[in-house]
């Protein structure tokens, strides 16, 4: 069992952490991903996370401290979460072709390319192949769990409790929005704010998930959990706990895996939540073949 | 309030839920300048039922987005219970069924919580809804019919019973003035006498105005005391009997065969009363002539 010998051995305090951390976000982003997944937003978490590299690009070529970088990873996570709501609201109309998807894809690639570019740009000014203070891409791409410290871990609890604070608090207007835009707007509830909040949550969560996950991965945890729970359950408040059961699952099985196999952490967590996702929709299938009773409630016509 | 005095002052009665005064509108950057309204003049009074009938791009969506407060720029002058719309609105005053729905229907949550959150969105998150809220959303579901299957996934009704679900999310909220945009559109002949009866029942147990827009004769039949006629200007009836082929035709100009093709309508009459836009124009905008009933109306 290599998992407890890294974990209560003598290097333990490498490793905790950046499970820790990993908690932290799988819990925000299970409670999030219920509405990523309703509302179609897996998309714009694409987008935001992948802003995210123009940030990361940025703070290397100044060399910022990581406490330093991390603000403005968030700016630009914000920004580009702002923006697409911005474009989103912009583009309502049917008859304006740049809909919102056609902005997130744009600002996806720009912020790859930007990222790309300026950390080059830095790795030519240190003068030749050395990284010039840069970390290597793959953890930028990909994360890495022994890159997380105490502080990140930290934070990550702390935008846990954000976004969690931020759902509880809004869930009644965010619950009639989300259900129903145009109607909830009649009845006089701020749609659009709430459309922005979630953006906003979903740019902090996408951040807190950075370090851990890089960028590729970051959205995972925003959008797996969520879908295998809306497979499971038809009760609002029985999908949010199974997601965040998921999440916690597929974190921690990931995390062992990762121990075990000595494989890439990020991408350990991942699969494990892909595989859960499969058994879900195995299930879902297997339960929807089976053959219904008629439905008996009256007035069930027309 | 400002508009108290001016005409209606012998009415003794509290501001009329819904009146437009010499009102129109014209979408920003639409390809032709032609308004999609022009120079509306109505009013509704409380417990009014008012039937809005038209083409599709005669402005009828237009219409009730303007008196929802959610397209200014208008001119004229929009008062709704004697208030500017967007007040209204911000008050929960109006209920509102668009004409496609954009509810999310794989919201995991039963036709109760849909209905309770649109009657309870306002209270504070530290409190729990109070008993009345939660009365009055078991009352809708109940004035609608909706009792049997108010436990249900709402991703799991029917055509039919989805719309009096967000019915009774419309009237949850405390409206008092019912706006449906073509309610009939995917609904059955059976459906139809369901409907009427449902907005009978609203009508007198709530009290409520109601003002339905449509193309579909059968929604106006549905129970209206009053009909207009839109296309971008208004023409008022005092009861669907109002209705001849003649008047049909001026508002359809020429595309009421698709919808009353059983009536008899004399094409030439159509052609002379066609006055304010030829069908040309008609087309362009809403840029679909196939069957009606099925045409999305875009900016209408």
């Amino acid at each position: 069992m290599k998992t407890a010998e890294y974990l209560f051995g003598p290097a333990g305090a490498l490793f905790w952490p950046g499970v820790i951390a990993a908690l932290a976000v799988a819990v925000q982003g299970a409670l999030l991903s219920v509405f990523v997944v309703l509302k179609r937003m897996a998309f714009i978490g694409q987008g935001v996370s992948h802003a995210a590299f123009g940030g990361v690009g940025l703070a290397v070529l100044l060399n910022l401290a990581p406490a330093a970088s991390f603000p403005l990873i968030a700016a630009f996570c914000i920004a580009a979460a702002w923006g697409i709501a911005w474009a989103g609201g912009a583009s309502r109309s049917r008859r304006d072709a740049e809909s919102s998807d056609t902005v997130i894809g744009v600002a996806l690639v720009a912020s790859m390319a930007l990222g790309a570019i300026l950390i080059a740009a830095r790795q030519h000014a240190a003068g030749g192949t050395g990284g010039g203070g840069a970390p290597p891409w793959e953890q930028i791409l990909f994360g890495s769990l022994l890159a997380v410290g105490r502080g990140d871990a930290l934070m990550a609890w702390a935008s846990a409790a954000l976004v969690a604070g931020a759902l509880a608090w809004f869930r009644r207007p965010l619950l009639l929005c989300a259900f129903d835009e145009p109607v909830a707007a009649s009845m006089g509830a701020p749609a659009r704010a709430m459309r922005v909040l979630l953006l906003t949550l979903l740019a902090i969560a996408v951040v807190s998930a950075m370090k851990l996950a890089g960028v590729v991965l970051a959205t995972a945890a925003l959008v797996l959990p969520g879908a295998i729970a809306l497979k499971l359950s038809q009760r609002l408040a029985t999908v949010l706990a199974l997601s965040v059961a998921c999440a916690v699952l597929g974190v921690l099985g990931g995390a062992a895996a990762s121990f075990e196999l000595d494989l890439p952490p990020g991408a350990c967590i991942v699969a494990a939540l892909t595989a859960l996702y499969l058994l879900a929709t195995a299930g879902r299938a297997i339960t929807d073949a089976a053959p219904r009773r008629p439905d008996p409630s009256p007035g069930a016509a027309p | 309030m400002r508009f108290r005095n001016r005409s209606y002052a012998h009415h003794r009665m509290p501001q009329p839920p819904l009146e437009f005064d010499s009102v129109s509108f014209a979408y920003p950057g639409a390809a032709h300048a032609a308004a999609a309204l022009s120079r509306i003049s109505l009013r509704v009074d409380e417990g009014e039922r008012l039937g809005v009938l038209g083409p599709n791009g005669g402005g009828k969506s237009t219409l009730l987005r303007i008196a929802l407060g959610l397209l200014p720029g208008y001119s004229g002058r929009v008062s709704v219970f004697g208030m500017a719309p967007d007040a209204a609105r911000k008050r929960g005053l109006i209920g509102y069924l668009p004409q496609r729905s954009e509810s999310e229907l794989a919201f995991p949550i039963s036709v109760r919580q849909a209905v309770l959150s649109a009657a309870s969105w306002r209270v504070p998150p530290w409190k729990p809804p109070p008993r009345d809220l939660r009365e009055r959303a078991d009352h809708a579901i109940d004035l609608v019919g909706a009792s049997a299957y108010a436990d249900r996934p709402v991703g799991s009704l029917s055509g039919g019973q989805l719309q009096r679900a967000l019915i009774a999310r419309a009237i949850a909220c405390g409206a008092r003035l019912l706006a449906l945009d073509e309610p009939m559109v995917g609904v059955d002949a059976g459906g139809q006498r369901i409907f009427a009866d449902m907005l009978a029942t609203l009508h007198a147990r709530l009290g409520l105005t109601i003002v339905i827009v449509s193309h579909d004769i059968r929604s106006i039949a549905a129970g209206c005391d009053r009909v207009a006629c839109l296309a971008r200007t208004l023409h008022f009836h005092d009861s669907p009997k109002g209705l001849t082929p003649q008047v049909l035709a001026e508002v359809f100009s020429h595309d009421m065969a698709g919808i009353f093709g059983e009536l008899h309508v004399d094409a030439h009459a159509a052609d002379a009363c066609s006055h304010d836009h030829g069908p040309g124009e008609h087309h362009h905008h809403h840029g679909d002539a196939g069957l009606p009933a099925a045409a999305p109306e875009r900016a209408g």
